[in-house]
């Protein structure tokens, strides 16, 4: 089945193509070709994981490889290609199994939308360009499928084109990854020039060879990781992604769980090599993803929109992968997002599930919704306990694995203390927003709040169950499967897992602590937040207001960007045309005027003429004999 | 001419071109008629266009397609100097006839509200349109110079009398920030034809200066007197007469191709002029001038081009950086559209000025993708100005609503301007960034972000004209009709297949470009 792994991405493809083109006349097949194409990849899936783990002879250790030309010019070929290992298939399960489920729960929640079509034709092509991109076997491609994702999101982060903030929203988001994107672009083509190929095997293979000079491995880790960052959000490219929630709220699942915001984590997991090469590229990423984490974890104590609370905890989860990432833990990384991402679709849906069953975002307005919202509740809480990272649930065991893969990278004692600290207030901020929407007295506009229609719960119950007890992938069950660890390491430096029990009982305690203070706060109420917040008005308010980054952005665009932009084509117009252009005209124009008064018709001017020409020349014969 | 595939070449030339002459003798007023028969011209040219492009043959074998004959002889005269007509295909040429045809039917199938005197208008146009492909296809420079003529005055009609002006002082007080803040900017129609005129006519002259100079030069090395591109090529001239009169091709071509500091008459011209006009002028015209650096300054002068290569890539750097900031500072759609060709001419020229074969091929693809792009950018902004009778981004706002095709369309030539894969322009784009990278690795970076800022303008042109609650005011808005949506469609096709399965045109493209290299030695 491996050579037929390709036909994951592309149904989707052909389904966003059938759609766009004939979904308007069919409108009955829509929601079929969606989700009937992402259910065939689903099961494909399965298909490619088994045939992987009963296959080990692949030409390059666990890899598996095919190319077909795209394009020759000279003497570059360019491919496209698919190389199957173990973190492609992580990422696939995820990503089908999220788009899968969150198309099912957007039967339910987009119904009454009119365009219901191009909500899953969008839909569809956004699952495919992932899929894409976690397949490709060359930079290139990666980079198309990259920027395809991207412009999946502008579309979907904009559905709601006719509202201001939408479209806003969505231009925010594409051009803020569109800066990054230049890094990339640029780092790609800096590989491309210094090896002459776009494929990761062969650039890999450069660099293990050490073809590769010491600057070309930093600078190239470096520009990929600008890539990186604005997709994944991280500071200083965070900006978009709370606005992005302008989407419907199926659309936030999936970017914040599966899709477009991992691509980033992603992104660094496959060029890990140019990351284990460089000491330097990684200290930035574990600069970046502290900061990131810290500030984002602060905003999402505050925040005061559902949506906007989660935005803000997949920030700092992603700073959480990254910090693994940074500190050399490809195993841990990859298993936090995966597990980040089943919990956090859950979450997202149940804050879709509270919208639509009670038209409310904001969880102050909210308040024992457990009373109407039964299930959403249950799954709800369940996704809240395994991202505040309380044992036995799956976030417990990724965000361990990631806590001791930092103590164990560079400055371990410093990144350690910003891991334990950020997982406290992940706990904190997961209590918040699960005890003051679902527990505590029912708010009377709240009355006619109702749950969600089954196919609005499956997905949910089915991402929940998976979240909560996907730490068991953690450990071996068989002869095949040896634990995520040797699963993503495949062939050399296996990882089992492992306990610190200091680490681990730390991280334990403080996440207790979290979730204790924020029962304390918000179903015993005998902490007043407003007291606290009292206390701390300054902060608060540099919080509150996103550390003012949006502001300064916005100051720069418009007074800095845009400015160029006025004076520029001012100059264009006042100097550039109006002096070189029509400057020459007017001054042909004058000339003539001038000249013409030499032409004047009457005779004693000519003869005055003759007479003065008569004299200069005389004039000038005498002087020069 | 003998071979059945010289016939073609020669009728894809002799078609519009008689096709315009016989068009001067219908009666004035059947519309109906004027339109059909032009539109019948189009689509036959069309056919042999893409009839060439499908057989075209990758493994050589262009002698066939060779077309030559004396030409004053056959008129009785027989003092020649040297002049004969000649046109042959390789495989630069045979996308950019492509381009042409596309171009033409398109521009005519969405001129079906030309209204105002359609039979001078078409007459022009089509004799416009068989000067390009007489560019293309001539390989005897002094016919090359002729038809470039012919597809260059005829615009100065075409935009004086079909025009249209801007007049922002008619419009509404401008609010916001932006270029023209108080609201004053006027460019009657006249104004842009005549600095059009004059513009390619004085690179016309620098250019007509060099042939003739080739001309001499080579008939004193060699004592034959020739107008062939292909016998001027292998003469050798001396070093220090290619860097003379290779400046005079760069920049006598680099006019029309947009070339900076010397473009100012490309956005004023656009804006004039009316929709076919423009689609023809920024999708088609524009190439020709890089067309000429390529096939003619290069070809004829290799060591000049080599010398000068630098000032070329550079002086394209800045037409791509300068080109995308002042789109970002215009308040009129088509200026927009204007500056973004200024930017995206500057690719070509970067490609060109690489003299390395990725960096070329993605000269040549770009200049067809482009085309197609701005085309399509062009006809949607027509349909606008069309319905809405202005193109004021500061006014028009959540047009999508009423428009929702028109907006796509545009939309997609917005994306494909921004380099997003899928669409032609990317790849094309790709290739020159290879070039660039290859032999001026910061220029390149430069073009990287030259390709981000596009992405800033026209995802502010989009959000403001097509997202966002519609204004009452455009509540009426007609979208756009079934003709000028499936010519969108089919514009937009072209940019994805090219997009999404470049092997083959790519190929063909490749296939005249590294002959072209060889015969320069590089």
């Amino acid at each position: 089945m491996m050579e037929w792994a390709w036909l994951i991405p592309s149904l989707p493809a052909i389904a966003f193509a059938f759609m766009a083109t004939l979904g308007r006349r069919m409108p009955n097949w829509t929601a079929v070709a969606a989700t009937g194409s992402m259910a065939v990849g689903f099961v494909l899936f399965f298909f490619v994981f088994a045939d992987w783990l009963g296959a080990k002879s692949f030409p390059d250790d666990y890899t598996f490889i095919y190319s077909i030309d795209w394009l020759r010019a000279g003497d570059a070929v360019l491919t496209w290609g698919m190389w199957i290992d173990p973190i492609t298939l992580t990422m696939l399960g995820l990503v089908t199994a999220a788009a899968l489920g969150i198309q099912v729960y957007s039967w339910g929640y987009m119904a009454h939308e009119p365009r219901f079509t191009w909500f899953f034709a969008v839909h569809s092509l956004f699952a495919a360009s992932m899929l894409a991109l976690v397949m490709a076997d060359n930079l290139l491609l990666l980079y198309i499928a990259w920027e395809l994702v991207g412009i999946c999101s502008y579309l979907l982060i904009g559905f709601f084109y006719d509202r201001r903030s939408a479209a806003e929203a969505a231009k925010k988001a594409f051009i803020t990854t569109r800066v990054g994107d230049v890094g990339l672009l640029i780092g790609i083509l800096l590989l491309f020039k210094e090896t002459g190929t776009f494929e990761l095997s062969a650039i890999f293979a450069a660099l293990e060879q050490g073809a590769l000079s010491e600057g070309v491995v930093t600078g190239a880790a470096i520009l990929m990781l600008m890539g990186a960052i604005g997709k994944s959000a991280q500071f200083p490219f965070h900006v978009w992604l709370p606005d992005a929630m302008e989407g419907p709220t199926p659309v936030s699942a999936l970017v914040h769980s599966a899709t477009m915001v991992v691509a980033g984590v992603y992104l660094v997991a496959r060029v890990f090599p140019f990351f284990e090469a460089s000491d330097t590229a990684s200290l930035v990423v574990l600069c970046l993803a502290a900061v990131t984490a810290l500030g984002a974890a602060a905003m999402a104590l505050v925040m005061t929109d559902i949506k906007r609370v989660l935005a803000y905890s997949t920030l700092t989860d992603l700073a959480f992968m990254m910090l693994a990432l940074g500190a050399g833990s490809l195993t841990a990384g990859m298993f936090h997002l995966l597990l980040h991402g089943f919990a956090k679709a859950t979450l997202f849906l149940g804050a879709g599930s509270i919208s639509h069953g009670s038209e409310q975002t904001d969880i102050r307005q909210m308040g024992g919704l457990r009373r109407r919202l039964p299930w959403t509740a249950l799954f709800f809480g369940l996704g809240a306990l395994s991202l505040g990272g309380i044992p036995p649930f799956g976030g417990f065991f990724s965000k361990d694995e990631v806590t001791l893969a930092v103590f164990h990278g560079q400055y371990g004692w410093v990144f350690l203390i910003v891991a334990l600290a950020v997982g406290f207030m992940k706990a904190l901020y997961m209590g918040r927003v699960f005890f003051s929407a679902f527990l505590g007295r029912l708010k009377p506009e709240n009355e006619h709040a109702h749950e969600s229609g089954p196919s609005m719960l499956a997905p949910m119950l089915v991402f929940s169950v998976v979240g909560a007890i996907g730490g068991l992938l953690a450990f071996g069950w068989s002869e095949g499967y040896k634990g995520f660890g040797y699963f993503v390491f495949a062939g050399d430096h296996q990882e089992g897992f492992h306990l610190n029990w200091w680490i681990a009982g730390a991280s334990t305690l403080l996440a207790v602590a979290g979730f204790g203070i924020a029962w304390q706060a918000y179903v015993a109420r005998k902490l007043d937040t407003e007291r606290v917040i009292a206390r701390v008005r300054p902060v608060h308010t540099l919080v509150a207001n996103k550390f003012y980054v949006d502001e300064v952005y916005q100051w720069a665009i418009d007074r800095v960007v845009l400015t160029l932009g006025n004076v520029i084509a001012w100059i264009d117009r006042a100097f550039v045309n109006d002096v070189g252009v029509n400057g020459p005209g007017i001054v042909t124009e004058l000339s003539g005027k001038v000249m013409r008064n030499v032409q004047t018709g009457k005779l004693y001017s000519y003869a005055l003429g003759m007479v003065l020409g008569f004299l200069a020349v005389a004039v000038a014969w005498w002087t020069a004999v | 001419m003998s071979t059945f595939e010289g016939t073609l070449l020669f009728l894809t030339i002799a078609l519009p071109f008689f096709g315009a002459l016989a068009l001067v003798f219908f009666p004035a007023d059947r519309h109906g008629l004027i339109h059909w028969y032009t539109r019948a011209i189009a689509f036959v040219g069309l056919v042999l266009a893409v009839y060439i492009f499908v057989t075209f043959d990758t493994n050589g074998g262009l002698d066939k397609y060779t077309v030559d004959f004396p030409w004053l002889p056959v008129l009785g005269i027989r003092y020649t100097l040297g002049i004969r007509y000649t046109l042959g295909l390789s495989g630069i040429t045979a996308p950019l006839v492509l381009l042409n045809a596309i171009i033409f039917l398109a521009g005519v199938l969405v001129s079906w509200n030309v209204t105002h005197r359609p039979k001078d208008f078409f007459v022009w146009l089509t004799l416009l349109v068989s000067g390009v492909y007489g560019v293309f296809l001539s390989t005897d420079l002094f016919f090359l110079f002729f038809f470039y003529e012919l597809a260059v005055v005829p615009m100065y009609l075409l935009i004086g009398v079909w025009g249209s002006s801007t007049d922002f002082r008619a419009q509404e007080a401008f609010e916001g920030r932006g270029f023209g803040g108080g609201g004053k900017y006027n460019r009657p129609k006249e104004y842009g034809a005549m600095k059009l005129m004059l513009y390619l006519v004085a690179g016309s002259v620098l250019v007509w200066v060099a042939i003739l100079a080739v001309w001499a030069e080579a008939r004193s090395v060699t004592g034959e007197a020739t107008f062939a591109i292909a016998a001027l090529a292998d003469v050798e001239y001396s070093e220090n007469f290619q860097r003379l009169f290779y400046p005079f091709f760069m920049v006598g071509f680099g006019v029309l191709a947009g070339l900076w500091p010397f473009h100012t008459w490309s956005p004023d011209g656009h804006v004039a002029a009316p929709t076919a006009v423009s689609m023809l002028h920024a999708g088609v015209l524009m190439k020709l001038g890089a067309f000429g650096i390529l096939a003619v300054g290069m070809v004829v002068l290799p060591d000049g081009a080599e010398w000068w290569a630098p000032v070329l890539i550079g002086l394209g750097t800045v037409n791509v950086l300068y080109g995308a900031v002042s789109a970002l500072g215009q308040r009129d759609l088509k200026y927009v559209i204007g500056y973004s060709s200024v930017s995206h001419m500057g690719y070509v020229l970067m490609g060109l000025g690489t003299l390395e074969v990725i960096g070329l091929n993605g000269a040549v693809f770009q200049m067809f993708s482009h085309g197609i792009m701005t085309g399509l950018f062009f006809a949607m902004v027509g349909i606008i100005y069309e319905r809405a009778h202005l193109r004021d981004i500061t006014v028009l706002e959540g047009l999508g609503k009423r428009m929702g095709v028109t907006g796509a369309f545009l939309a997609a030539a917005g994306l494909t301007s921004l380099g997003l894969p899928g669409f032609s322009s990317f790849v094309a784009e790709l290739l020159v960034f290879i070039g660039t990278f290859r032999t001026y690795p910061i220029l390149g970076v430069l073009a990287v972000i030259g390709a981000a800022i596009t992405a800033v303008y026209i995802l502010r042109l989009l959000a403001k004209v097509f997202f966002g609650p519609i204004s009452p005011r455009w509540e009426g808005l007609q979208d756009a009709t079934k003709l000028e949506a499936a010519v969108g469609g089919a514009l937009v096709g072209v940019l994805l297949l090219w997009g999404l399965y470049p092997f083959r045109i790519v190929e063909i493209i490749d296939s005249g470009v590294k002959p072209l290299l060889e015969s320069m030695g590089i």
